[in-house]
């Protein structure tokens, strides 16, 4: 993408007036996508994105800029506002680069911006029709099917020089249920996503998408409101681990343990879970949605262990929080792209299968919710507050699961429903999300098996 | 390379592939920011980023690509992909490139004037240490930044339609963190144009915000009067306005479809969409398709006029195109606010009698359904007590369809609070007061 020696002397630049660390980040990306709405094909897109953010550091301050002009006299001009933002001393800095090649543990069969469009038409339509054939009261179905081919580029002052690609895909799918009368409406999803290329679709099977889609909207149609109150909650696999996510995942990222403005400072070595719980955070699950080969920053991914048996074990740190907090990266230095600077992230997180039996854990409940299946959230990470929606919920009567609730949410501590989470089972599965944070949108896996909270608020009417 | 060497390098590609109608919209940026972390300026970031967007008719079909690399051989692949994936659209829209409107009015937004980095870091550090002076509770954590940006956009087409404008903006925000008897709080608050007395006030407003949330308490579940912030029912009013598209309408996907010329709203109840709204910095005078811009009402008196039309959704439905059509044919509105009524917010808190006021929601993007207008979202604010503002209460939800209670807002507030822009929207209301809403606490 750019020669080894012009990128020396771009971090020469950069380090010339008195920088501890610089480092270049260059992308080169494809996204495609291709949407279906109202029985066909309606768009298909593609979008290049281009370009080059540079950074440095003196300690912890840091300045990072920006272009998309990736000539010599583009970056040089680029590494030049980066070093006069910086600092005023004068240095003389030679940079040796060497390059080095991490190993891809997430090879890709099909890059599907490579094959023709009607092979991705046709899986996006098998997807959505099955939706729209389920039931006629499906009257709507919306389909997206978006792939990235992420090509990067990370050289810094420490000498590495290295590059790294990275595909994945999603389909999206969501349908809307409309009632005999035509007097109400109600809508369901379901989207999965994987670390690979059009390989993903022959282990999830398109068709199972759609009725997936369709199936929600029409238990939601046939709901009446939820309840609103505390009470008792079990939280079922896949995308309920936005749970963890919300409540807890963002208050450890170095992000806010760094700035002293987390609810979770302080606390390693420390019960802040109910001892059912263990959480890791593990960036190198082969083919995973948010498995990368290495982070943002050129630190390989790992598998941390956050949270073991209700005790705090580590935190996500990046480079920058590695500063500040005066300990170890763990490979969670993530970005959009070369627009944003990194922070620390999440990649693929998850609550570990328990010690309770499925069964168990509905079978006690006397009074209470069954979400089956939930939406996006969201969470204040001084103080833990976290809220998140129910997509598809159940009351549950005397341990059986009843009839189905429609407009939850849940909202709570982050610290109060880690210590309530009394019940773990096991049959642990993982969803996609795509999480929004400062460095921009990027793609996280959430998990657990079913677990129960005893207590908390459901929002509803 | 200049807008105009990538038009001609498209123009030339297109002649070669035999592209007959087709549209260049290309955008140049800056932006630069200052962040203040324990009374230092800790980060500063300066960003270039331009962009070409294309899109071309092949065989009746649109389509679009765009892209950040700006070489010849590029370009002229990134016309093909475009032709390439027109070829796959199954849909019968008419679609058009537009040959312009008779005329456009200018925008009354100043000049966009480039703030130099050292005017921004001083703004930055001046708003932090006046943070830190407004109370012994302020602790570290707390953060203030000052950012600016100037964008250009150009069109072009195959028309021969030539458009140009030019949006930029200053503001600064500050994240306030207090710490008072073992409590950690925050509060976030914006300002526009560094240089404005809001500016100014931003430290003591930023900080009494947190303050006031300190002590919260937790509220019995059940039916409340509730007198929503401006800013809040704003995000209410974003989170379905995808229900004022002509589009959404015509796809089954809106609750609003169909109901041209009837009541969706209480009678005090005014919605308008201004492109050119005084005052706001980034305005338009043309959509994404070249359409000539204007403010229009779309609810008035509690009636829905007109949904909002891209050229593609008015020749659907035999309309006109109301200048709201966006990249990649989505429609969205512009300065999209409910008009102020006649109340202060105090004469709200009395009518709501006993209740509570919400000064915050979250999680919109999962707990609102933007189809079926059902809505149940983490809230924060304070009790309403025999009609005035008392103590503080967290945890809880409000909950409601957004269609019905647009039908049962009992009043208004006389200010309109307006939001940040995102691009060229933004989202505007006064302080509203709705009886009986259901709240989920304790």
């Amino acid at each position: 993408m750019i020669s080894r020696i012009l990128l020396e002397d771009v971090l020469a630049v950069a380090m010339s007036t008195g920088a501890d660390f610089a480092e270049v980040y260059a992308e080169k990306t494809r996204n495609n996508g291709i949407r279906f709405l109202d029985g066909k094909i309606d768009t298909a897109s593609d979008d290049m994105v281009s370009g080059v953010g540079i950074r440095a550091f003196i300690g912890t301050r840091t300045v990072y800029a920006t272009t998309t002009d990736l000539s010599r006299s583009g970056l040089i001009r680029c590494a030049r506002a980066v070093a006069d933002a910086l600092g005023e001393s004068k240095a003389s800095v030679s940079i040796n680069l060497t390059e080095r090649i991490f190993p891809n543990i997430h090879p890709v069969k099909i890059v599907p911006g490579s094959t023709p469009i009607s092979t991705r038409t046709d899986i996006l339509k098998e997807a959505c029709f099955a939706a729209k054939e389920r039931d006629e009261k499906i009257k709507q179905v919306m389909g997206n099917l978006s792939s990235v081919d992420h090509t990067i580029l990370i050289a810094n002052s420490e000498g590495l020089y290295t590059t790294d690609r990275h595909v994945r895909t999603r389909i999206a799918v969501s349908a809307v249920a409309v009632s005999p009368d035509g007097s109400d409406n109600q809508s369901g999803s379901a989207s999965p996503g994987r670390g690979m290329g059009l390989e993903m679709f022959d282990f999830i099977d398109p068709k199972s998408i759609g009725i997936k889609a369709a199936d929600q909207a029409l238990v939601n149609l046939s709901a009446d409101y939820c309840p609103a109150g505390q009470m008792t909650v079990a939280i079922e696999n896949g995308f309920g681990g936005v749970i963890f996510h919300e409540a807890c995942g963002h208050s450890l990222e170095a992000t806010s343990v760094g700035t002293g403005t987390s609810q979770m400072c302080g606390k390693l070595g420390q019960q802040i879970a109910n001892v059912k719980v263990t959480a890791i955070d593990d960036g190198t699950i082969p083919g995973a949605w948010g498995s990368v080969n290495i982070d943002d920053e050129g630190h390989p991914t790992q598998r941390n262990v956050l949270i073991e048996n209700g005790i705090l074990k580590s935190y996500m740190i990046d480079r920058l929080g590695s500063r500040r907090m005066g300990m170890a990266m763990t490979g969670n230095g993530r970005r959009e792209s070369f627009m944003y600077e990194p922070t620390s992230r999440m990649t693929n997180t998850f609550i570990a299968n328990g010690p309770d039996k499925n069964e168990d854990i509905i079978a006690s409940i006397e009074y209470g919710l069954y979400a089956k299946s939930m939406g996006g959230g969201s969470v204040n990470p001084l103080t833990g507050e976290f809220n998140f929606g129910v997509s598809e919920g159940y009351i549950v009567r005397n341990g059986k699961i009843c009839e189905p609730v429609r407009g939850a949410s849940l909202v709570g501590t982050g610290s109060q429903i880690l210590m309530d989470i009394d019940m773990v089972g096991q049959n642990l599965d993982t969803a996609q999300g795509m999480c929004g944070s400062s460095s921009g949108s990027v793609p996280t896996d959430v998990g657990q098996p079913l677990i129960r909270v005893s207590k908390i608020t459901v929002g509803g009417r | 390379m200049s807008f105009n060497e990538i038009k001609d390098i498209i123009i030339s590609a297109c002649k070669k592939h035999g592209i007959e109608e087709y549209e260049v919209y290309y955008t140049v940026g800056e932006d630069i920011s200052a962040e203040t972390l324990k009374q230092e300026v800790s980060a500063f970031s300066s960003g270039e980023s331009a962009k070409v967007y294309f899109r071309c008719l092949v065989d009746g079909h649109m389509g679009y690509a765009s892209s950040s690399y700006f070489d010849a051989d590029e370009l002229e692949a990134l016309v093909l992909r475009a032709a390439d994936n027109a070829k796959v659209i199954e849909n019968n829209d008419v679609v058009v490139i537009f040959k312009g409107s008779e005329s456009y009015a200018k925008t009354t937004a100043p000049e966009p004037v480039a703030i130099e980095a050292a005017e921004l870091k001083k703004c930055a550090l001046d708003l932090q240490k006046a943070t830190y002076a407004v109370d012994s509770a302020v602790v570290d954590g707390t953060q203030s930044i000052a950012m600016s940006f100037k964008n250009e956009m150009y069109l072009y087409n195959s028309h021969g339609l030539e458009l140009s404008n030019r949006v930029g903006m200053s503001g600064c925000y500050v994240v306030s963190v207090v710490n008072k008897d073992g409590e950690a709080r925050d509060n976030f608050e914006f300002a526009e144009n560094i240089y404005s007395e809001d500016a100014k006030n931003l430290p003591a407003k930023a900080v009494k915000g947190a303050l006031d949330k300190i002590g919260a308490s937790e509220i019995p579940t059940g039916k409340y009067n509730v007198v929503i912030d401006g800013a809040q029912m704003r995000s209410l009013l974003s989170a379905f306005s995808s229900a004022f598209s002509a589009k959404n309408a015509l796809l089954g996907m809106s609750r609003l479809a169909g109901k041209e010329g009837q009541k969706i709203a209480a009678d005090i109840v005014t919605i308008t969409d201004d492109p050119m709204r005084e005052g706001c910095p980034v305005q338009t005078h043309f959509d994404d398709e070249g359409v000539a811009t204007y403010k229009k009402t779309v609810v008035e008196n509690g009636v829905l006029k007109t949904m909002l039309y891209d050229l593609t959704t008015a020749i659907k439905t035999g309309k006109e195109t109301t200048g709201n059509g966006r990249r990649g044919g989505n429609i969205a509105p512009y300065n999209f606010g409910i008009c102020a009524g006649g109340y202060t917010l105090d004469e709200l808190f009395a009518k709501a009698g006993n209740g509570i006021y919400v000064t915050g929601v979250k999680g919109l993007h999962a707990g609102a359904n933007p189809i079926t207008g059902d809505f149940s979202v983490e809230s924060e604010g304070f009790i309403i007590k025999d009609g005035k503002k008392a103590g503080p209460i967290k945890s809880f939800t409000i909950a409601g369809n957004f269609f019905n209670m647009l039908m049962e807002i009992d009043s208004l507030s006389n200010e309109v609070k307006w939001g940040i822009p995102g691009g060229f929207t933004v989202f505007g209301s006064p302080d509203v007061l709705v009886k009986d809403m259901s709240i989920a606490g304790k």
